[in-house]
């Protein structure tokens, strides 16, 4: 299966409105380290312009949302378009933080199904899960770690069409090229919810990623680092 | 002080939500109608973003514990105050002990209730808005439940010139929706922007936008509304990566019935957009119970403005009116 063939690639940077209050960019070319290193970039510089109130990196892409009130959407489209491609990737270095994962299993239970796909044992789907460094490229679609980008390419594993009731809550699920880390079980928020992602396994000891009772409230930040260690593999 | 007596689940405080804190993945939330939120504040001088209680299940009971100036607006649901019905969209002043009822409404989905001075909870992330999601901000980060205690923060004591208090023009009779030619009765307009990936929907289905009715699914919330209607169709199903999104974007998932992402949406998606309903009209939508019909128009970036501009007019002159109904007190 080759990799992006299903994701859309744009050959240049295109900016639309979002509506009447935000601009999207969304960059040339795959998802790339040193292209989403170049997005963080824009994305400190536009949240200096006048009348923009807030940004938010996607993966290979970023988000400007502005006051409608006194926004001029067309010339700030516009300014982006210019500004895009003189900005410079490179690399802030990330703090590392290591995760213990119990592959397969209860919060894991989709492992041998994924196993099953890919022709080979749980266990190698562990190793390879854990072998590289996973960069956090973007915002998540709530506080925790947000996207995770470095997945091996060899673990692509079409999203579930239909999606199926899962518990997150501390759990590393794939799907498609991407993976993510669940923020620890929160008490009194919904258990399972639904979702296309695979559950390929649980961290017990995973830290509370965002805590408003923690100054800053957040313990990672974009281009942070997370390396997933292999505690156990339960068949 | 306000007592809450008796209240269904997931109604909450919110206000005109949080800005500024995307890099942790929290969108702004914030009350469904923004500009009903805002009149109510407006009819009682406070800021347009004080933090009302936002009621989407009704019957609501609730006790004024001591003298309080308060207005209700948007869903018209025959709020009645010890006993005397109120006119929808109205500001008056509850003696302690009053009890205020709020039914079912007849005509929208969501009623607010604001009160002079504002409700004394902290700012979390610099809104008084509960994100349910997280369990944070709003009132101990929850919806709220009979036996709560709502205080009000200090403020100029005033009197309205009129005991009876004052009343706005609805926004929905004040602020006209955009005109649709082939409109039905009972169906609801509201603009659109064509959104990033609106060329890779095939003619018929981007023509089926704006001509075809749709329908408010049961699966609607604060999150967002599922609407059903003719399916929406890509002419090449290409995967989108996760990006960020705003309330009022159209997602179109594989089934081709869209979703419409509203208050509580999530920060960040992955469907393909085909428009995003324009700011001044989210709140045509926030007031649409399921069942209802939805139609769009696209728009202009300058029709959008105009539009914002009819509603900030509406509210300014809201502000005005009932600045002259008020007077310092003794």
């Amino acid at each position: 299966m080759s990799v992006n063939s299903d994701v859309t690639v744009l050959k240049e940077a295109r900016v639309s409105f979002c509506g009447s209050a935000a601009v999207l960019l969304d960059a040339e070319g795959p998802l790339a380290l040193a292209t989403q290193e170049r997005i963080w970039r824009l994305s400190d510089k536009v949240r200096q312009w006048e009348g923009v109130v807030d940004t938010q990196p996607g993966m290979n892409s970023l988000l400007v949302v502005v006051d409608s009130r006194t926004a001029d959407l067309e010339a700030l489209a516009a300014r982006l378009r210019e500004t895009w491609p003189g900005v410079p990737s490179g690399r802030t270095a990330g703090r590392l933080i290591e995760v213990g994962v119990i592959y397969g299993g209860e919060g894991g239970q989709d492992l041998p199904e994924v196993a099953a796909f890919h022709k080979c044992a749980p266990a190698d789907i562990a190793k390879l899960h854990s072998g590289p460094e996973y960069t956090i490229f973007a915002p998540g679609v709530s506080p925790g770690f947000g996207y995770l980008f470095g997945m091996d390419k060899r673990l692509f594993t079409p999203r579930r069409k239909v999606p199926v009731m899962r518990a997150l809550g501390g759990g590393v699920s794939i799907a498609g090229i991407q993976s993510n880390l669940g923020k620890p079980y929160v008490e009194g928020t919904a258990k399972e919810v639904p979702t296309g992602w695979y559950m390929i396994g649980r961290a017990p000891d995973v830290p509370q990623p965002f805590d408003l009772d923690r100054t800053p409230p957040n313990l990672v930040s974009l281009g942070d680092r997370i390396r997933f260690r292999v505690d156990r593999v339960e068949a | 002080m306000i007592e809450i007596l008796e209240t269904p689940p997931l109604n909450t405080m919110q206000d005109l939500g949080r800005v500024g804190y995307r890099c942790h993945g929290i969108g702004r939330g914030g009350v469904m109608d923004r500009l009903a939120l805002a009149a109510g504040n407006a009819l009682l001088g406070n800021d347009d973003g004080e933090a009302g209680l936002e009621f989407q299940l009704f019957p609501v009971r609730l006790r004024f514990t001591r003298e309080t100036a308060f207005a209700v607006t948007g869903a018209h649901c025959e709020a009645r105050l010890a006993g005397r019905r109120l006119p929808p969209w109205w500001a008056t002043r509850a003696q302690a002990g009053d009890e205020l009822v709020l039914s079912s409404p007849r005509k929208g989905m969501r009623a607010y209730l604001t009160i002079a001075g504002g409700f004394d909870v902290p700012q979390v992330l610099g809104s008084r808005s509960t994100h349910a999601r997280d369990s944070f901000g709003g009132f101990h980060g929850r919806p709220l439940l009979a036996g709560d205690v709502l205080g009000n923060r200090a403020h100029a004591p005033f009197v309205f010139r009129d005991s009876a208090g004052v009343g706005a023009t609805p926004a929905e009779e004040a602020v006209p929706a955009a005109p649709c030619e082939d409109l039905a009765d009972g169906e609801t307009v509201v603009r659109a922007i064509r959104a990033a990936e609106f060329d890779s929907f095939d003619e018929a289905s981007q023509t089926a936008l704006c001509r075809t009715p749709w329908k408010v699914t049961a699966r609607s919330n604060r999150q967002g509304y599922a609407l059903s209607g003719t399916p929406l169709r890509r002419n090449a199903l290409l995967e989108m990566r996760s990006h960020a999104i705003v309330p009022g974007v159209i997602q179109v998932p594989p089934s081709g019935q869209p979703l419409i992402q509203l208050a509580e949406a999530n920060s960040a998606g992955g469907y393909p957009k085909i428009g995003v309903v324009i700011e001044a009209d989210l709140w045509r939508i926030g007031q649409l119970p399921p069942g209802a019909t939805l139609r769009f128009v696209l728009c202009s970036l300058q029709e959008a403005r105009a539009a914002e501009q009819a509603s900030d007019a509406y509210l300014a002159s809201l502000r005005r009116l009932a600045g002259y109904c008020r007077k310092a007190a003794a």
